[in-house]
């Protein structure tokens, strides 16, 4: 791991900080959401060497930080949604979002459309990792009640 | 029973205001509404809108709707609604406990206003460096985070739209960072405007249509994804409005 990935994932840490603290998240579920933060970037610098396609590492990243959301619900009997939006703001595309956007006036309309394409890739592989996740819980939720019930 | 029922409907109201998904909003409505004894529950909620019929057993039906306005991510209230709405389920609580739980949750906690102020200088801070900028280039984001939260809180004192504040935020941001190249603060204008627009982008809020768009909730998750789409339309359009005059005058 390099100093600029051991900056990032700081930064990644105390920027997840900053919204859990604007969404009003408090106590042990502040801390939670913001070493989720932390996490996903970790997961993103770690799985970056082993899988290749940035779009790849999103989802995956995005499912693996889905479950840590879900099992922190859980345990601090919170919504998920508290955990999932501010633990996946590391992976929000704002610098690729820029730079699309930079480019849209730009002579080279192709180098526009890759840029555009790019960022809604990424954007698609973070919503799809966390409705996998999501859907997954729901469903092991349902077959868990009704196995309570019997 | 009706009087019941209309706490049911404050709850799923306030856990929309709070960001709450459709989703949960719905099934926390309808399991209340049979938890007090209904023998049929119709729940039809949107973002900006809920409707909701309960058929009691004696043939009755009481019918409610609200239109539901603001949102914001508030998930310190929207925890204990959440448990409120689990505990009427599983006992029955009187109205009196009822309302005295809701107005606690109303008079709940919230961080101090300095608090969002050094929040935002801290998050544009944080991704400056996080996308590749120096130290001075954080510093510079910082204080334009501030500038950034006054911005648009006079646009919400003055027109109440956040699409109209995001915009003016970006010629906030942008309008600033080029005045700090200029005067040789920081070397490109980049990095400023990468961790500025952090705090205004709609990346959570394309997330969660998203997801109430492949949970089955499309009308709220095509809502949402158009709001999604003018808030980053608002941006860019910010941010030209600056680099294309500015480009003229310089």
């Amino acid at each position: 791991m390099t100093w600029t990935e051991v900056v990032q994932i700081m930064a990644g840490f105390v920027g997840s900080l900053g919204f859990a603290i604007l969404f009003n998240i408090r106590g042990k579920r502040l801390a939670a959401a913001a070493v989720g933060g932390l996490f996903s970037w970790l997961l993103y610098v770690l799985l970056s060497d082993c899988i290749t396609g940035e779009v790849v590492v999103y989802f995956v990243v995005a499912c693996i930080i889905s479950l840590y959301a879900e099992l922190m619900a859980v345990w601090l009997k919170t919504p998920t949604t508290t955990f999932i939006i501010t633990s996946l703001i590391p992976l929000i595309p704002g610098s690729s979002l820029y730079y699309t956007m930079t480019s849209a006036f730009q002579s080279d309309p192709t180098v526009f459309l890759q840029r555009a394409t790019h960022t809604l890739q990424l954007a698609v592989a973070l919503a799809l990792g966390i409705i996998a996740v999501t859907t997954l819980a729901r469903l092991s939720n349902r077959v868990l009640r009704r196995l309570h019930r019997q | 029973m009706r009087r019941l029922f209309g706490y049911a409907m404050d709850i799923g109201e306030k856990m929309l205001v709070c960001g709450a998904e459709v989703h949960r909003v719905e099934e926390t409505v309808s399991r209340i509404g049979y938890a007090l004894g209904a023998q049929r529950v119709d729940v039809f909620i949107i973002t900006s809108s809920m409707v909701v019929t309960i058929h009691t057993p004696d043939g009755e039906t009481y019918t409610q709707t609200r239109r539901v306005t603001a949102s914001g991510f508030d998930f310190e209230r929207l925890h204990y609604l959440n448990h409120l709405s689990r505990e009427i389920c599983a006992h029955q609580l009187t109205s009196q406990e009822i309302e005295q739980r809701l107005h606690a949750i109303d008079t709940c906690k919230r961080f101090p206003l300095w608090a969002e102020f050094v929040s935002y200088a801290v998050i544009a801070g944080a991704f400056t460096l996080f996308f590749g900028g120096g130290v001075t280039e954080a510093v510079v984001s910082m204080l334009i985070g501030v500038a950034v939260r006054c911005g648009l809180w006079g646009a919400d004192r003055l027109v109440s739209n956040k699409i109209f504040g995001k915009f003016l935020a970006t010629v906030i941001i942008t309008l600033l960072a080029y005045l700090m190249v200029s005067l040789g603060g920081i070397p490109t204008v980049d990095k400023v405007i990468i961790g500025n627009i952090m705090t205004l982008i709609p990346g959570i809020g394309l997330t969660n249509a998203m997801r109430d768009l492949f949970t089955g909730d499309s009308i709220a998750g095509i809502l949402r994804t158009t709001e999604a789409a003018l808030t980053a339309l608002a941006i860019a359009a910010g941010y030209y409005l600056v680099t294309i005059i500015g480009g003229l005058v310089v």
